[in-house]
């Protein structure tokens, strides 16, 4: 009973209708999914939309449309897909063992074997000897694009035993590919780091702004830092602007560096499971907080991003703030960098003369302090402390990328385009010709398969070796 | 740049021609106008071989930016493809009466586009994007055949009787048809997988991750997974005939939405192929 249920099932999940059917479903929602506008409910684009349409929005966020490619729907049909596949592949594999053991036997089979069991038998003119048939039906196959050989006294024409392999390697290789994916997504972890020009930050969630990590991701072993060495607003080679380029350093957890490269479009750092990738660039300011004993606190790097909609062109990161031991905010300091100005607005680079305007907020919301510092000048903090502006220069925004499945993806695509080339390329047939007398006369008779990406038909061979070789046609035995 | 254009609208020309001699050869049983309209195809792509090349050396890249670069490399793909096979099986070259209207429409909107060059980003700068866009332009091409041979297919299925069976009786057997069709889709499908994994690679390169779901790589997805449901329904469903043929000829267009339509109904930073002049 139980290996009935589980046979029906298996049938089930392999039958070529349901793979039909679930490719059909993921292509269709796929289709919707670039219709809705995609993210989550708080999206404005997502909010507006939802507005506008309220009737359909009721049905799309209940199936979880907004978030297409991470719903239920997407994810059952995803995984049925890939068991789909699974079972696909393995059947496939099957027979593709017997085709491989048949297209082996045919290479051997000598007239014996093809006397005892054939396809067809193509009555041939009384007139005409056993090699004159060979020769004649030969000619033909050639005309219908079947190449034979000759073999003793038999024609043949039998593909190689690894032409099978096609489709089952490709099946294969999509369930890897599927497999990869998934898993990639549940190990990854992608963000972006701002890095200041001569900072060092450890590759760690908290140096993260934007960030997504995949819930197995393992931060345990991750030991390593990435520092910024410096960086090109407009970097030019072979004659192409590559935009704001970097010079980044990975090094590993005692300090050793791993690999120093620069960073551009095209040219991303790769070492290990780790990608990194330009994304933008702004100004940062280096700041020490010196205490009134005149103990320094360690450098700081306030990062700020251009933008127009201030006063100055330049708009901090997130603020740096001053906090007791107890964790209370004490001052909140917002430290921005005055751009030159041009015509249009803001000249988004190092201005001309470096400085840094730093405004101290009271936990009030009072402004404290409005002052405009050079490189190597001081204020005075309402704390008591002093702030030093230590220099003004570039960081660089990366987008750091942990993702030990993307080399896996790359041999999963490589098989998977060498298993369908091989399915789409290859001939898989057997056509065996010897000639056999009898008391009705001599007859051609043939082993007939046409597997796949064959240049002719069965019906189309018989037609024209009949009509070539002059005899009345019979029909087959089989 | 004037030659150039000028070389263009020949090419188009001749397009337009093998359209009407393949129509006219197949209704009226001419065998010697398909003959002729071969002709005019194969002169039509020496003209659009000749112009392209000439922009080529002119503005250091091949055709893969902007529309009208574009448009031009799949219309040289859908002929080239078709000549080829009218070539070795001239009783398919009546498939022109559906292949060569693809690409007078398409080569037509490509004159009618901006002819202003696309500059080449540090983001399109990469070898990935020549072997992305030429499977692109590969697959449509064998797409375009196969949407040919299966339009044939109806009309040879649709005509068994009556004057039109006559006429139409110089088309190949349906048999014949119908293989050329699965064999083309085989192709176009490959040469489209190539195209998505090689762009898969190509993102991480140019932009740091290898899919989005941006709507362009969304549809070429749908468009493999249609191709993909056509080769399940001809070779584990036994699906053949009219009903397959009718699907082949369906698909096609959709082909065509995702390398066109797509890039300019939805604002993406991935912008397809060529990128339409927009800024990647």
């Amino acid at each position: 009973m139980i290996r009935r249920v589980w046979r029906t099932i298996i049938g089930f999940l392999r039958s070529p209708g349901l793979a039909t059917w679930l490719l059909a479903i993921v292509g269709t929602w796929s289709a919707l999914a670039t219709i809705v506008p995609q993210g989550a409910a708080t999206d404005p684009v997502v909010a507006a939309w939802a507005s506008t349409h309220p009737l359909v929005e009721s049905v799309v966020s209940v199936v979880g449309l907004h978030q297409a490619f991470t719903s239920l729907v997407f994810t059952v049909c995803a995984l049925g897909l890939a068991l789909s596949t699974a079972l696909c592949a393995w059947q496939r594999t099957r027979v593709a063992l017997g085709k491989a053991r048949t297209l082996r036997q045919a290479a051997v089979a000598d007239e014996r074997a093809l006397s005892e069991g054939h396809h067809l038998e193509i009555p041939c003119d009384p007139a005409l000897s056993g090699p004159e048939v060979l020769s004649v039906a030969s000619a033909t196959l050639e005309r219908l694009g079947i190449r034979t050989k000759r073999r003793g006294d038999l024609l043949a024409s039998v593909s190689s035993s690894w032409s099978v392999w096609g489709s089952p390697v490709f099946h294969w290789a999509l369930l890897v590919l599927i497999v990869a994916l998934f898993a990639g997504n549940l190990m990854r972890s992608e963000g972006l780091m701002g890095v200041a020009v001569g900072q060092t930050r450890p590759d760690a969630a908290a140096s993260y702004g934007v960030f997504h990590v995949g819930p197995l991701h393992d931060w345990v072993g991750v030991h390593r830092s990435i520092r910024v060495d410096a960086l090109d607003p407009a970097y030019v080679t072979d004659g192409i602007d590559r935009g704001p380029t970097p010079t980044v350093t990975v090094l590993d957890g005692s300090g050793n560096v791993i690999k120093t490269q620069l960073v551009y479009p095209n040219m991303t750092l790769k070492t290990g499971s780790l990608t990194i990738y330009p994304a933008t660039f702004g100004l940062s300011a280096a700041l020490t907080l010196v205490s009134a004993s005149g103990a320094e606190s360690g450098q700081a790097f306030q990062l700020v991003d251009f933008s127009d909609k201030t006063s100055d062109g330049t708009i901090p990161v997130v603020p740096l703030s001053v906090r007791d031991k107890s964790g209370n905010v004490l001052l909140e300091i917002d430290v921005s960098v005055p751009l030159d100005r041009t015509a249009g607005g803001f000249a988004e680079r190092m201005p001309t003369n470096p400085a840094a305007r730093v405004l101290v907020i009271s936990p009030d919301g009072t402004t404290a302090l409005d002052s405009i510092l050079s490189p190597g000048e001081g204020v005075a903090l309402p704390s008591g402390d002093t702030l030093r502006l230590d220099e003004v220069g570039y960081y660089a925004r990366l987008q750091v990328v942990d993702d030990w499945s993307i080399p896996l993806l790359y041999v999963g695509l490589i098989v998977a385009m060498v298993g369908l080339t091989m399915a789409v390329v290859t001939r898989q047939q057997i056509v065996l010709a010897g000639v056999v007398e009898g008391p009705e006369g001599v007859k051609l008779a043939m082993t007939v398969r046409l597997w796949r990406n064959a240049s002719s038909s069965r019906s189309e061979i018989e037609s024209e070796l009949t009509r070539a070789l002059g005899g009345v046609q019979e029909g087959s035995t089989t | 740049m004037t030659i150039e254009i000028v070389l263009m609208w020949v090419a188009l020309t001749f397009y337009t021609a093998a359209t009407a001699l393949y129509t006219f050869g197949v209704i009226f049983v001419r065998d010697k106008m398909t003959r002729w309209a071969l002709w005019a195809s194969a002169a039509g792509l020496a003209f659009q071989v000749t112009s392209l090349g000439m922009r080529w050396a002119r503005i250091g890249h091949g055709p893969y930016l902007g529309f009208y670069e574009v448009a031009n490399a799949l219309v040289l793909c859908v002929v080239v493809f078709f000549v080829i096979v009218a070539w070795r099986n001239p009783r398919l070259s009546a498939a022109g009466i559906a292949v060569l209207p693809v690409a007078v429409v398409l080569l037509g909107g490509a004159m009618l586009s901006s002819k202003a060059e696309v500059e080449v980003t540090a983001k399109l700068a990469s070898y990935w994007l020549l072997i992305h866009v030429t499977f692109a332009n590969l697959a449509f091409g064998a797409f375009a055949v196969s949407f040919g041979c299966a339009i044939a297919y109806v009309i040879r299925q649709r005509s068994k009787s009556g004057k039109w069976a006559k006429r139409l009786s110089k088309l190949p057997a349906q048999e014949v048809l119908e293989n050329q069709t699965v064999r083309f889709v085989l192709v176009g499908f490959l040469f489209w997988a190539i195209m998505i994994a090689t762009g898969a690679i190509w993102a991480n390169e140019a932009w740091g991750s290898y899919w989005s779901w941006d709507p362009i790589e969304t549809w070429s997805l749908i468009v493999w997974i249609i191709y993909a449901v056509y080769l399940h329904l001809r070779f584990t469903m036994r699906w053949h005939g009219e009903r397959l043929a009718w699907y082949a000829i369906i698909a096609m267009p959709m082909a065509l939405f995702a390398l066109i339509g797509i890039p300019l109904a939805f604002n993406t930073p991935h912008a397809g192929i060529g990128g339409f002049g927009k800024d990647l």
